[in-house]
């Protein structure tokens, strides 16, 4: 009896001491709010694996000062309906010390306004609209704005490449109207006639009427605007109808399912983008090949950004030594790193500045075609 | 020649939807319930499509096995969804294809996977001169191909043969069709079988023109067949077809000459509410 009691206590005291041997190292909460079902659902789990895989090499290094980094992941389907309540619960009740979204512009800017509200750092991951930064001094983007990215193409295609007549095809949502505003914006600097503009909309994947109307146009290059699921199947139809002139597209097709559904007609396809496959860089490097063992297939602008946002949250909250929020806050907007997508450092607006990578499509994979470095050019907007 | 161009997509665009509307069509005419469940039979028809060229590399034998097994999905889902609730107004049916519907997308996004699938290898891609300076693929040849095949079959079948008149009585008049010794409910299978199977085609030829067949391509279709068949008038097969040609060109026409303003398908309820403003009915509804 007495034995076996005694026994009972050693075991129970040994469990005890197991259990409470981890919590003595302390877990830092992220808030990552990411479209995991519905229209977005592809781009979503990109950013997870991406977000995810920063937070593995994190904290397998050692993570923050001894603290493990940990994710509080919520789908948010990419709607402002659910990102909205979503970014409530995660403040008051996961209390994380700060969010990142890995989701479009609806849903970030809604959950924008709650965190700056609630004085809690938040980094977009890739959602473009103007308006995001404009929330608050909390609120950062580590991916350019739909207008940077769209001036840059300007400079592409006419300064770069000397094309001069340019055919617009334009999502008509937050993405592709601000990248067309920027595009516009610039045209003129760089020589280029916009011979006629084009929208569609984001469930559109029937393009006969625009194809032939381009056709009709006979332009020098198409600027056109979308995700790879409207692009895909609009660079296969526009080949199949004979248009050979260069397509430039942005970061929406960045990913390996936009070669898959265009298949042939993917071939010599332009982007705009934050990913450079062929950089030597190490930690874009090493974020290549951990995103493609850890999804099962290649690298996308959406991981990189993902992966760019939580090194650069993980950066932070070295420098701000835990500190609270407001020295968190501080400590983004002075982040200067070498991240899977450049370089990366804040204006005051919160607006990321670095240089604009340009890919293409070679061999059914994408390729390093250009860098485009303007710091005037692409500076973002101060307020 | 754009003109004559744009015509042509919208026609090809406008086949797309008869074999979509079509469906839908035949299971109002027979049942007054609102089918919207029978988008989710386009989707799979599409998946199956590009699933069974991708496997055995016969976009032939894929056609015709996504048409048939959808078809048969089709007589599935009379008999378990709406079948028990025939007894109650048409409504509680309705509210039971839309849950039927939406619960539909999530599935393929669990079976299928969230990123959509592609064919391995394209068929029927290369361009043909069907007038001077307007190209189809073969691929748009054979929507339009496959619409008139179907319909004109779907015609001759409801004229001609024994099975059809007894399917047209059982739409007038079912007691009086079960009077006369009819089947009423072989015709309503039968009924849901052709519906389907034409949604399966519009689906796998879509995922042909596309390239991509993804979880909510059965989204837009939903909302769209609707449209349509009220615009052609409820009941009504040559009113939906009317509609479906006369949508797809409006829609071409319309995305160039106003895209900047709306966008496909408010051009598309744009042209519904004054169709219908002016003529309530449809454009030809039944007696």
């Amino acid at each position: 009896m007495k034995f076996k009691l005694q026994n009972i206590a050693i075991a129970a005291g040994v469990a005890l001491a197991a259990m409470s041997a981890p919590a003595l190292a302390g877990s830092i909460k992220i808030g990552f709010n990411v479209p995991l079902t519905g229209f977005a659902a592809a781009d979503g789990n990109s950013a997870l694996v991406g977000a995810q895989l920063a937070v593995e090499q994190v904290n397998g290094a050692g993570g923050i000062n001894g603290d493990m980094l940990e994710l509080v992941v919520y789908d948010d389907q990419a709607s402002p309906k659910e990102s909205a309540p979503l970014a409530v619960k995660l403040i008051t009740q996961d209390e994380v010390v700060a969010g990142i979204s890995g989701s479009y512009s609806g849903a970030t800017r809604a959950a924008a306004t709650i965190y700056q509200e609630d004085a809690t750092p938040y980094i977009a991951a890739y959602a473009v609209h103007p308006d995001i930064t404009r929330a608050g001094d909390y609120v950062f983007r580590t991916s350019f704005m739909g207008e940077v990215q769209g001036r840059a193409g300007a400079k592409l295609i006419g300064g770069m490449m000397g094309l001069k007549r340019v055919a617009m095809i334009t999502l008509n949502n937050d993405f592709g109207k601000s990248l067309a505003t920027g595009f516009k914006a610039q045209a003129a600097n760089f020589g280029i006639e916009i011979v006629s503009e084009y929208e569609y909309s984001i469930k559109d994947r029937e393009f006969g009427p625009i194809v032939s109307s381009v056709r009709a146009d006979a332009p020098d290059a198409i600027y056109a605007s979308g995700y790879f699921f409207t692009a895909g199947p609009l660079v296969r139809q526009l080949r199949a109808a004979g248009i050979e002139v260069p397509v430039i597209g942005q970061e929406g097709y960045d990913t390996q399912k936009f070669i898959e559904i265009a298949g042939p007609a993917a071939e010599g396809v332009i982007i705009t983008t934050s990913l450079d496959r062929d950089s030597t860089d190490p930690v874009t490097q090493s974020f290549i090949e951990g995103f493609e063992a850890k999804a099962g297939y290649p690298a996308d602008m959406v991981g990189a950004s993902a992966h760019t946002a939580v090194l650069v949250m993980a950066e932070a909250l070295r420098a701000a030594g835990g500190g609270g929020k407001a020295a968190l806050r501080d400590a983004i907007a002075a982040t200067s790193i070498d991240a899977s997508t450049g370089h990366i450092s804040f204006n005051g607006l919160g607006e990321v500045r670095k240089d604009v990578q340009v890919q293409i499509v070679k061999d059914g994979n994408w390729r390093h075609y250009a860098v485009i470095s303007d710091p005037a050019l692409l500076a973002p907007p101060e307020e | 020649m754009l003109f004559l161009d744009l015509t042509v997509q919208g026609l090809v665009q406008g086949a797309i939807y008869a074999l979509i509307a079509l469906g839908l069509t035949l299971v109002y005419g027979l049942l007054r319930i609102l089918h919207v469940a029978h988008a989710a039979l386009f989707t799979l028809g599409g998946y199956l499509g590009v699933i069974i060229t991708n496997q055995t590399g016969s976009f032939a034998l894929a056609l015709v096995v996504a048409m048939a097994a959808v078809g048969v999905i089709g007589i599935g889902v009379y008999r378990f969804a709406y079948k028990p609730l025939l007894a109650h107004p048409p409504l509680v049916a309705l509210i039971a294809s839309i849950g039927l519907f939406i619960a539909s997308e999530e599935v393929f996004r669990l079976v299928f996977g969230p990123y959509g699938l592609s064919f391995t290898d394209p068929p029927l891609q290369t361009q043909v001169e069907i007038l001077p300076g307007i190209f189809l693929s073969h691929a748009r040849l054979m929507v339009i191909a496959i619409a008139v095949v179907f319909l004109g079959l779907l015609g001759w079948l409801s004229a001609s043969t024994r099975t059809g008149i007894a399917w047209r009585a059982t739409v007038a008049d079912p007691d009086m069709a079960r009077s006369f010794g009819i089947d009423v409910e072989r015709v309503r299978y039968l009924n849901f079988f052709i519906g389907s199977a034409l949604a399966a085609a519009a689906g796998v030829m879509v995922a042909l023109l596309n390239n991509l067949v993804e979880p909510t391509m059965g989204a837009v279709p939903a909302y769209k067949a609707l449209a349509i068949i009220v615009l052609g008038g409820l009941g009504s097969v040559r009113g939906t077809l009317v509609a479906s040609l006369a949508l797809g060109v409006i829609e071409a026409f319309g995305t160039i000459y106003i895209g900047h303003l709306l966008d496909r398908d408010a051009i598309a309820f744009a042209f519904l509410i004054i169709i219908l403003m002016v003529r309530p009915q449809g454009l030809l509804a039944r007696g």
